[in-house]
């Protein structure tokens, strides 16, 4: 890495002798090469059901156990620019299908060996470049053919498919209760038939209890605890919820304002007409029927004072202050309420209506449950627990791997296997549609088949069984027409994998071969790196 | 004893190269650029990492001349000519930034040897001059012009599009693009307004996956409740702080002695907000577009009155709005019939990716569409972003000059062939700055093939030789590494764009060779702060 940033700074001297020879592209080449296949190999080890765990330690001391390949290289800092690059592919995989984003990594550093060997017999890289994209197009079209179309209302089908997912992270054992949550929250807000957005599901961390305790709420969950302050109501049956986005405080005016007293009785007025100020808006509150109010957090005044806050409990109004603006809109889709900016609007068809607000006590934490929404939209809360904060963050991650996955099956109805059954099935049939090539492309595409194997063997070397042997029978398998036979890693055997139903979407695989493969591309065509100036 | 004490007549710190030195130093940098950028050249040209600039620590590739000139730190005078020059060639014409610093690096290098054979300067140039006007009308009297026939210009865009795609990096998508940026500016009609087409880059998919949009997309959200899709738009377009109308005095302040007065005051507050969303409304508009914030009390009452309000649209976007609506914008509303409102047959929320966007449809300018970029990494997006425009560039110079002119070093032969025949049939020493000329251009076409890999002398020769028998359309064909009719291949160049790099380089290269003296000021002393 040192030579390329040394290298770089060359143009600024700019002495002649740099510019002589051609040796300098084929340097930069392989020292990208080198960088992004040592990437690879950093995460190679996570991939698959009993892939390893890494801990990384920040700059400032905090810890992260995590086994998802996109956390890993975010949080990694690397600096050589090739290997931000295989940074940003997992980021863009995580975007596009949310799971698969070591697979997609380790898939680029093994094609990069593959075109490294390939550069090293002396092929121009925009060949090997090109021979690379038909080649993923292809594969790509190899997947269409592998696939089954899935029935959206087979739940059973959709948990194993969300537990093939989770069983390659830390929480696996917990697979059995994190998979039925992720495929009914995300059936609850699928609005059309290939339209699902995940946004509309909310995730609230809370530290204490397993795992296990982890929950799907049909309701909201406000990550705020209810007002306490002079005896205020913690719970309320049949609520009647307004969100307010205005200010339960003495009046402030935008321009900067000053109260003159003169003497002091003057005081003992200003004191009254502030309390009569609050006591008119908190009645007004009360004509409407509110009982239960969110107020939204407010940068210019206090939105909510003590006094405000007295009064309200006095008249058994359960309060939650500090709601954010952009949590509005979603709380307003859940309650089928809708937010009310000034006093003149609280009317009481404004306001939502729920079975039951009450503040649950979580670990050391506190937060607020509306249960029995009437008209709810299509929203959901998932409360997830952990003992500690690593599980806790890694089972957030994890859930939402699962929640993608499902996700892109609303998107694409599509199922493969899993457990390498589909790369070993893509190299072979690459190998063979190699053979009708003609001239260096032929070698260049067989490279490329050859470089997919890495998932299975990888996925055999994480498991603990012996990666040639296995890889080498499963090629037997599939050269014999068993297009399914898999690495089944609790057996430590190969079987039938859909046997096991471990199964993928589609969207997953596909994904990650084409943005690997481009990914690959864009990093061969590079020649140089140049310092820049800043400005 | 004077003459033993050095005549100081700089001051301190100032610096003077001359005659030989100073024509070294320029003519080292100006090649050593030259060469940096020569790889990019072409077809199977490679691409740069930029490593720092402009966004920090971030990575940018590219293959585009002028964005690595730009982010390029130069101390040569001469390399910063050829900078200079390429950023110009990129504001005038959109594309070619790299062959034109090549070609003129190339006449320097010629310059060099021909200066070390005691060649005057002054020669050269006039030689140069000459050989330049030659090559300038072999190159018009040998385009093309198929204006006249709609079906063989659509053609030619495709043709044009596609060999400016085939440099950079979407060259194994350049169909796709070229379609994409050919239908773009074909619904310019002419005008040549690039500020219609909008480019929206978003992070996911595939690059093939990129698609031309009819409507205009916007970047924003609908306020909350607000309906999510508006038939027959009425769009007022506005830049006005919806937060709150402050008196922008200074220190200016409200005094009052009771808090009943102070809530009466910022009643009157509200009452001024109400009264402006009720001006804005009475403009008889549904959509309501707004630079900055709209706060909840504005946006609540905008939803009552059954207005959709969209908010914090950046200035770029609300300037291109107003252009694309056909609207104005407004921030006064005291006129509501004087104010020209924007209109479209639709509004609605899409998703793209993860992200909710707003796009208009049937809007009234006809000519506006968006093009979605898709692609893995944001490096591939950027660069995606940056060949796009260079092909809308470029075409847009075609819509306006019709004529087109053969590429992949054809063109260059061609005005090499003619340069050559010209420098035969004179005498006297400018015949030898011709022929350097020639060669020179001749580098182009050796680049680009030395970039594949393929053998350039023999190629370049062979290329040469058709030429001068008269097969005036003959090129390098990058895929097998032969050379092919470029007719047949369909790779056709702008000629506006060619005329350009010769003009620009030839240019470049003649003032670099007039300096035989280079002074370097004193830099400004650092002051000590005290």
């Amino acid at each position: 890495m040192s030579k390329a940033a040394a290298k770089s700074t060359a143009p600024a001297k700019q002495s002649k002798a740099d510019y002589e020879g051609r040796s300098k592209p084929s340097q930069i080449r392989e020292s990208n090469i080198v960088a992004a296949k040592s990437v690879a190999s950093a995460i190679r080890t996570s991939l698959g059901p009993r892939g390893m765990d890494k801990m990384i330690q920040e700059g400032k001391g905090e810890v992260t156990i995590t086994n998802d390949g996109a956390t890993i290289l975010k949080q990694m800092k690397v600096i050589h620019p090739a290997a931000k690059m295989l940074v940003e592919l997992s980021k863009a995989q995580d975007i596009e299908a949310g799971d698969g984003t070591t697979s997609v990594v380790v898939l680029a550093g093994s094609m990069l060996e593959a075109s490294q060997k390939l550069l090293s017999k002396g092929i121009h890289p925009t060949i090997i470049s090109e021979s690379f994209q038909r080649a993923a197009a292809r594969a790509c079209n190899i997947l269409d053919t592998l696939a089954t179309p899935v029935d959206m209302t087979d739940r059973q089908m959709l948990m194993k498919i969300a537990s093939t997912s989770l069983n390659s992270k830390v929480v696996s054992q917990y697979s059995s209760v994190l998979a039925p949550i992720a495929v009914n929250a995300v059936l609850s807000v699928c609005g059309g038939p290939d339209s699902v957005s995940l946004n509309d599901i909310r995730v609230v961390k809370k530290l204490g209890g397993t795992v296990e305790d982890t929950e799907m709420i049909p309701g909201l969950l406000l990550d705020h605890k209810t007002c306490s302050s002079s005896g205020g109501v913690h719970r309320m049956e049949k609520a009647r919820i307004g969100l307010i986005q205005f200010c339960i405080s003495p009046p402030k005016t935008d321009m900067e304002n000053t109260v003159v007293l003169n003497d002091y009785t003057q005081m003992d007025r200003v004191l009254k007409e502030e309390r009569m100020y609050i006591l008119n808006i908190v009645k007004e509150i009360k004509k409407a029927g509110c009982n239960v109010l969110f107020i939204q957090k407010s940068i210019l005044r206090d939105a909510v004072n003590d006094l405000a806050l007295h009064f309200l409990a006095k008249m058994k109004i359960l309060v939650v202050k500090d709601i954010e603006r952009d949590e509005v809109e979603f709380i307003c889709k859940t309650l089928n309420c809708r937010p009310i900016a000034s006093l003149d609007h609280f009317n009481p068809d404004m306001l939502g209506t729920a079975e039951l607000v009450e503040e649950v006590q979580t670990g050391s934490s506190k937060i607020t449950k509306v249960t029995g929404i009437q008209n709810q939209g299509k929203t959901m809360s998932i409360l997830v627990r952990g003992s500690n904060k690593l599980v806790l963050d890694e089972a957030e991650r994890s859930l939402h791997d699962a929640l993608c996955v499902i996700r892109c099956l609303v998107k694409k109805k599509q199922l493969i296997p899993g457990g390498g059954a589909p790369e070993i099935e893509l190299s072979q049939q690459l190998t063979a549609h190699s053979n009708t090539l003609a001239g260096i492309e032929q070698y260049c595409v067989r490279a490329f088949a050859q470089s997919l194997e890495i998932i299975p063997y990888t996925l055999a070397e994480n498991a603990g069984l012996n990666a040639i042997q296995t890889v080498t029978e499963l090629r037997n398998r599939h050269a014999n027409g068993e297009k399914t036979a898999g690495i089944n890693v609790r057996k430590g055997a190969i079987t039938n994998i859909l046997d096991e139903s471990v199964l993928q979407p589609l969207l997953v695989s596909s994904s990650a071969v084409s943005l690997a493969a481009e990914t690959v591309r864009c990093i061969l065509k590079i020649d140089d790196v140049i310092q820049c100036i800043r400005g | 004893m004077v003459s033993l004490m050095p005549i100081s007549v700089l001051s301190q710190g100032a610096e003077e190269e001359r005659s030989e030195t100073a024509r070294l130093s320029s003519f080292v940098g100006a090649i050593a650029v030259g060469d940096l950028i020569k790889s990019t050249l072409g077809p199977k040209g490679m691409d740069k990492i930029l490593l720092g600039g402009r966004n920090g620590d971030g990575v940018e590739v590219t293959n585009d001349g002028a964005t690595i000139l730009k982010s390029l730190g130069v101390d040569n005078p001469a390399a910063k000519i050829l900078v200079n020059m390429s950023k110009t060639q990129d504001d005038e014409v959109g594309d070619g930034t790299t062959s034109v610093t090549v070609l003129a690096a190339e006449l320097l290098r010629e310059a060099e040897q021909m200066m070390a054979h005691k060649l005057h300067p002054q020669t050269i140039i006039s030689g140069w001059r000459k050989a330049c006007d030659a090559a300038r009308q072999a190159l018009e009297s040998a385009a093309i012009d198929n204006s006249k026939d709609t079906a063989r210009f659509r053609e030619d865009l495709m043709n044009i599009a596609r060999t400016t795609l085939s440099s950079k990096l979407l060259t194994q998508h350049r169909d796709h693009f070229a379609e994409l940026a050919v239908n773009a500016i074909l619904r310019l009609k002419g005008s040549g307004n690039l500020e219609a087409i909008q480019l929206i880059k978003k992070l996911g998919g595939l690059l093939g996956d990129s698609y031309l949009d009819e409507g205009f997309l916007l970047d924003k959200k609908i306020g909350a409740q607000q309906p999510k899709r508006i038939e027959k738009a009425k769009v007022l377009i506005a830049n006005t702080p919806m937060d709150s109308d402050k008196i922008k005095v200074f220190g200016s302040k409200i005094k009052v002695d009771a808090v009943a007065k102070l809530s009466e005051l910022e009643l009157a507050e509200k009452q001024k907000m109400k009264a402006k969303v009720e001006k804005i409304v009475a403009h008889g508009c549904n959509v309501f577009i707004n630079r900055q914030l709209i706060y909840n009390y504005p946006e609540q009452l905008f939803s009552d009155a059954g207005v959709v309000s969209i908010e914090h649209a950046d200035f770029e976007g609300i300037e291109r709005l107003a252009l694309v609506l056909g609207g104005e914008i407004v921030s006064t509303f005291d006129s509501p019939g004087s104010v020209k409102l924007g209109e479209c047959d639709l509004i609605e929320e899409v998703m793209i990716g993860e992200d909710k966007l707003i796009r208009m449809s049937g809007v009234p300018l006809g000519e506006a569409c968006t093009i979605v970029l898709r692609g893995a990494t944001q490096q591939i997006l950027d660069e995606a972003d940056r060949s796009l425009h260079d092909a809308l560039c470029v075409l847009q110079q075609t819509v306006q000059d019709s004529r087109v002119i053969c590429g992949g070093g054809c063109a260059e032969a061609l005005m090499a062939v003619a340069v050559s025949r010209l420098a035969a049939q004179t005498a006297g020493k400018e015949a030898i700055a011709m022929e350097a000329f020639a060669r020179a251009l001749l580098q182009l076409p050796t680049a680009i093939a030395d970039n594949g890999g393929y053998d350039s002398s023999d190629l370049v020769a062979q290329i040469r030789a058709s030429h001068v028998a008269g097969q005036s359309y003959i090129g390098l064909n990058m895929t097998d590494g032969v050379p092919a009719d470029m007719r047949q291949l369909g790779i056709t160049e702008s000629l506006r764009v060619k005329r350009q790099v010769l003009l620009s380089a030839a240019e470049a290269a003649e003032m670099i060779l007039r300096v035989d003296d280079i002074l370097k000021a004193s830099p400004r002393p650092r002051r000590q702060e005290h």
